[in-house]
């Protein structure tokens, strides 16, 4: 009973049907709406959504595809931020792990850090770093960085002393044992890691361009709110939750390719 | 001046309210009026501190008793309130003349009552390097999009002869622009912003002017009490207008009154800034009340009202603020009935008329 193997094709009828619960729970929803008021734009119907989606696509009087427009924007901003922090995690995370001196003049500010929300300090980063792309990046840079820095740093720690000792009396220098051993084994459980802050970024970078955006993913899901154009906002939320799972998708492929050793272990 | 503060008056406004309010029988309907933080807005909160309502739902303040319905208070950021009323969560929303447009596409929307206009509560803010409005040609300016912001500054260039095209309006919320030019960011040299933020950016920089602002389109950047259609066809929902008609009036008395005024204005800026009463005295000059029934008819059958309104409704078809125009009529149901949006003065007749 419990854990028992089921056939792959029913595994796939019944994540097929959960969908399709989904799917007619809304239509449900919106049809409840729609009865009491025929014009609702709130929960819209699928032709409505068919419209908004169109909207989306086509190409408005400034020549500009709300949807590339946006996507340029938004990604461009997530990737600087995520990739400045990963970078940065990275190289204070292996300092931090390698060098107990590091490790105790970093550990409590990040500590702290690592548990302040960046949606809170907003404001904080309008006023520290403007409000043009440097802002973003630094927000998500900062957001992610404690957190993905003690992961690196808790990882090396945990590189098992054996192989330490193994690798030094082959006759590796301190530089050789540091990269690529540690960091060889450090890699996978950073890419488990920052799939596990791809959602936080997001939320960073969305509710920064609500406020301050002029372009971008956020700034078009609160202008559409607040004019009640919700065949416009569901789409972009769909589109959000797709590329959270395309990374996340993406980061678990690189891990198998990089680290195949890795899922063995694991099981 | 000792500053009369909303906890000083907690305990007063408690001992009223037990004193004066009643459950609520059955007979009396629960409707509710979502509200965001303005001047002429946060009027619906005070008049619960000062129990001429009791904006919780099962209990009644004497305005209440007096028009046998029950009003519930739902405050709110302003843009969550427009999706609550358009997603049919509310029977009233404090919204501006342009941003119930939209709503009222989905939800055919009568507007009972005007509050206020912008009088210079909207403006556009310049360096002082900045002499006229030609050289702002090119330039960035910061304000919210599709917002009153853009209207204003739109309309002011079409006054001063300027063609649109040749100016740089660029998104960004209100807040975040004033903090951006009350820190001198490079760039932020033209900002159109709102109350708090026109006169808070006019306090923090000696060297930055307003170039233009509202006082250049009066009335027409108007903010109002809109009604759902099917929630005033509903049993004593005409009763729910003429009761939020009524506590506008009788706090705006509150106001009017010299013993009263000064207290009212500060319960009034508690939460809009932490702008002092002097600032407070200020602000309620920028935002002009309708603060008479006279006042409020004078705009709801005016001559003005159908100009500007066709204004509004090109500005907002022409900046794709709605998808289409919204047929917008006015005076009562009979005489409008196609109207999504209707602009009726029955409400605050009936207000006037059992007042005297």
């Amino acid at each position: 009973m419990i854990r028992r193997p089921i056939q792959p094709a029913t595994a796939l009828c019944l994540g097929v049907l959960s969908v399709f619960l989904l799917m007619s729970g809304y239509a449900w929803l919106s049809h409840r709406q729609h009865a009491t008021n025929p014009k609702d734009t709130t929960i819209p119907n699928w032709s409505q959504l068919k419209e908004g989606v169109v909207s989306i696509c086509k190409a408005d009087k400034r020549g500009e595809r709300w949807l590339i427009e946006d996507a340029k924007a938004t990604g461009l901003r997530f990737f600087l931020g995520l990739g400045l922090g990963l970078a940065g995690s990275v190289l204070l995370g292996m300092l931090m792990g390698c060098l107990t001196p590091v490790e105790a003049f970093f550990y409590p500010p990040l500590s702290l850090l690592a548990k302040v929300p960046a949606t809170a300090a907003l404001a904080v980063f309008f006023v520290m770093a403007g409000t043009g792309t440097n802002m973003y990046v630094a927000m998500i840079a900062f957001g992610v960085l404690p957190t993905l820095t003690l992961t690196v740093c808790l990882a090396v720690k945990e590189f098992p002393e054996e192989l330490h000792y193994k690798a030094a009396t082959l006759g590796a220098s301190h530089w050789e044992i540091i990269y690529p051993i540690i960091f060889s084994y450090v890699l996978p459980k950073l890419l488990d890691a920052v799939r596990l802050v791809i959602g936080p970024a997001l939320v960073y970078l969305i509710a920064a361009e609500m406020v301050v955006g002029d372009v971008g993913f956020g700034y078009r899901i609160r202008l559409q709110s607040h004019r009640v154009n919700m065949a416009v906002v569901y789409p972009y939320i769909a589109l959000l939750a797709a590329f959270g799972f395309g990374m996340d998708y993406a980061l678990r492929w690189l891990q198998r390719l990089l680290c195949p050793w890795f899922g063995e272990s694991r099981g | 001046m000792k500053r009369i503060s909303i906890s000083t008056l907690m305990p007063v406004s408690l001992l009223l309210a037990m004193a004066a309010t009643v459950t609520a029988p059955a007979a009396a309907p629960a409707f509710s009026l979502a509200w965001s933080e303005y001047p002429s807005w946060s009027v619906f909160g005070v008049a619960h501190v000062y129990n001429l309502i009791d904006g919780r739902e099962g209990k009644l303040g004497p305005i209440e008793q007096k028009w046998g319905v029950d009003i519930v208070l739902k405050e709110a950021e302003y843009d969550p309130c427009l999706t609550m009323y358009a997603s049919g969560q509310c029977d009233a929303v404090c919204i501006t003349d342009m941003d119930v447009l939209n709503p009222a596409l989905g939800r055919p929307s009568v507007v009972i009552l005007p509050t206020s206009t912008s009088f210079g509560a909207d403006a556009l803010i310049v360096a002082n390097t900045i002499g006229d409005i030609k050289q702002l040609r090119g330039k960035k300016v910061y304000g919210l999009q599709k917002s009153v912001s853009e209207y204003c500054f739109v309309r002011n260039l079409e006054l001063l002869g300027e063609k649109e095209s040749d100016h740089l309006f660029t998104n960004m919320d209100p807040s975040a622009a004033a903090v951006a030019m009350q820190q001198k960011q490079a760039g932020f040299d033209a900002i159109v912003v709102w109350n708090p933020f026109v006169m808070e950016t006019l306090n923090r920089r000696s060297d930055v002017k307003v170039l233009f602002d509202s006082t250049t389109i009066p009335n027409e950047i108007i903010d109002t009490v809109a009604v759902a259609q099917a929630s005033l066809d509903k049993p004593r929902g005409r009763q729910f207008a003429c009761a939020v008609i009524d506590t506008y009036y009788a706090l705006n008395e509150r106001i009017a009154a010299p013993a009263t005024r000064d207290e009212t204005l500060v319960a009034l800026g508690e939460k809009f800034s932490h702008l002092d009463l002097a600032a407070m005295r200020k602000v309620v000059q920028q935002t002009k009340f309708y603060s008479t029934p006279k006042e409020g008819l004078a705009v709801l059958t005016g001559p003005e009202l159908r100009a500007i309104m066709t204004k509004v409704v090109d500005f907002c078809v022409k900046h794709e603020i709605t998808t289409k125009a919204p047929t917008v009529g006015y005076g009562t149901k009979a005489e409008a009935k196609t109207a999504d949006l209707r602009f009726d003065p029955t409400y605050i007749n009936l207000v006037a008329a059992r007042k005297r």
